[in-house]
């Protein structure tokens, strides 16, 4: 049985240099789901994309910015991306040649649809 | 900018008695290049001993070096040569403001608005909140203190506006480099602590402690996943919010430094203003604060 999930993981894999996705509660990181490639630890990734997201979100509160759509970790050799929804984070680990725009993109659309 | 500080040394090595050493002074102040700045425009006042933007300049130069009263005393000879140097009583109502003078600073910022016809809205703005303090300090002082009838308490507010406020060298650190543009920068410690910098919100305060203690731990939340799925070192973070870009970085001793600006500000010069930001901060921890 598919989760209400799978086809925004789905599509968000499909995305040139995409490596995983998962939908994880941002409160304690756990994974509601994913759609990883082989050899990736879904919960460690899961735990560590949150707990980043929250402190980001958090902070953007102090400073009263608003409520925060999009998170980008840029590192030498990929990227983690964020966006979330009522406690619902959609997290993408991607290589740094990806398409980070056009994530950027279906990442925002498909967190707008997190229930 | 480097281009423009060669053909200005050049041209001022050609000719001493040229005024560019006044953009070569200041723009020699602006890369916190302090030491070097202040010779130029030593070197300048020697021969323009009379020319009140010169004075402005060592005034300036001054404040960034932390000597207040040789600031303020720059400026008084920058009324002497032009009384009408709106500039210049800004300056000084900065500098009595930063040295505890209050009163006095509000008159240098009532002639400033008398001179500009009170079309200034930073000066109008600065007067405004510097009476609303001074109102805070005489309730102080007479052990009653004004409580809205909602029973909510004041907010603090600055007394000048950002580009005015009497704070440390540390907190203007990046001052030039942000410009009059809506964006912010913030230096913080290993433990979220601000080192340098301010972090303003939408109604001109400064958030920077509540900012940093929510971004305590960033660093090395940001390590341990760029290690756990071995993405190498981590280089930047940027944020989205429905108002704001946030952009990050790690700075040296395991600090983060902060910039933010409105959503309107294209990302591309986000990223700018936070890599000249990180090289501020890299020189200014290396001279040792």
């Amino acid at each position: 049985m598919s989760s209400p999930f799978a086809s925004v993981l789905a599509a968000l894999t499909r995305q040139r240099g995409v490596r995983a996705s998962l939908v994880v509660d941002e409160n304690d990181g756990i994974v509601v789901d994913s759609n990883l490639q082989i050899g990736q630890d879904g919960d460690r990734v899961a735990a560590l994309a949150a707990s980043l997201y929250r402190k980001a979100r958090l902070s953007a509160g102090a400073a009263h910015l608003g409520t925060a759509t999009f998170m980008q970790l840029e590192a030498e050799r990929g990227r983690i991306c964020a966006a979330g929804r009522n406690d619902l984070v959609l997290v993408v680990v991607a290589d740094p040649a990806a398409n980070i725009g056009m994530i950027r993109v279906e990442m925002i659309k498909a967190a707008g649809g997190l229930p | 900018m480097a281009d423009d500080v060669r053909r200005w040394s050049d041209e001022l090595a050609r000719d001493p008695a040229s005024l560019v050493f006044l953009p070569l002074g200041e723009t020699l102040r602006r890369q916190g290049q302090l030491d070097l700045a202040l010779k130029i425009a030593m070197r300048g006042l020697e021969r323009h001993s009379h020319n009140p933007d010169a004075h402005d300049l060592l005034a300036r130069i001054a404040v960034d070096r932390g000597e207040l009263q040789r600031a303020f005393d720059e400026w008084d000879m920058v009324l002497r040569l032009t009384p009408e140097h709106i500039g210049a009583l800004k300056g000084m109502a900065f500098v009595r403001f930063q040295q505890g003078n209050t009163p006095e600073a509000e008159q240098y910022l009532q002639r400033a608005a008398e001179r500009n016809g009170g079309g200034d809205a930073e000066v109008a703005a600065a007067l405004a909140n510097m009476r609303a303090a001074g109102r805070g300090l005489r309730q102080a002082a007479s052990g009653k203190r004004e409580v809205p009838e909602n029973g909510a308490q004041p907010a603090s507010r600055n007394p000048l506006p950002a580009s005015r406020v009497p704070v440390p060298a540390s907190r203007v650190l990046f001052a030039d480099i942000l410009g009059e543009h809506e964006q912010t920068a913030l230096l913080l410690d290993d433990q979220g602590l601000v080192l340098a910098g301010t972090y303003v919100d939408g109604d001109g305060n400064d958030v920077g402690d509540e900012v940093g203690a929510e971004l305590s731990g960033v660093t090395d939340a940001a390590r341990r996943a760029t290690r756990h799925l071995d993405i190498g070192e981590w280089r930047a973070i940027v944020l989205e919010t429905e108002v704001a870009v946030v952009t990050m970085a790690p700075s040296a001793g395991d600090g983060l430094l902060v910039v933010a600006a409105s959503k309107a500000t294209p990302l591309g010069l986000v990223r700018r203003v936070l890599d000249r930001c990180l090289e501020r901060a890299r020189q200014w921890l290396e001279a040792g604060r």
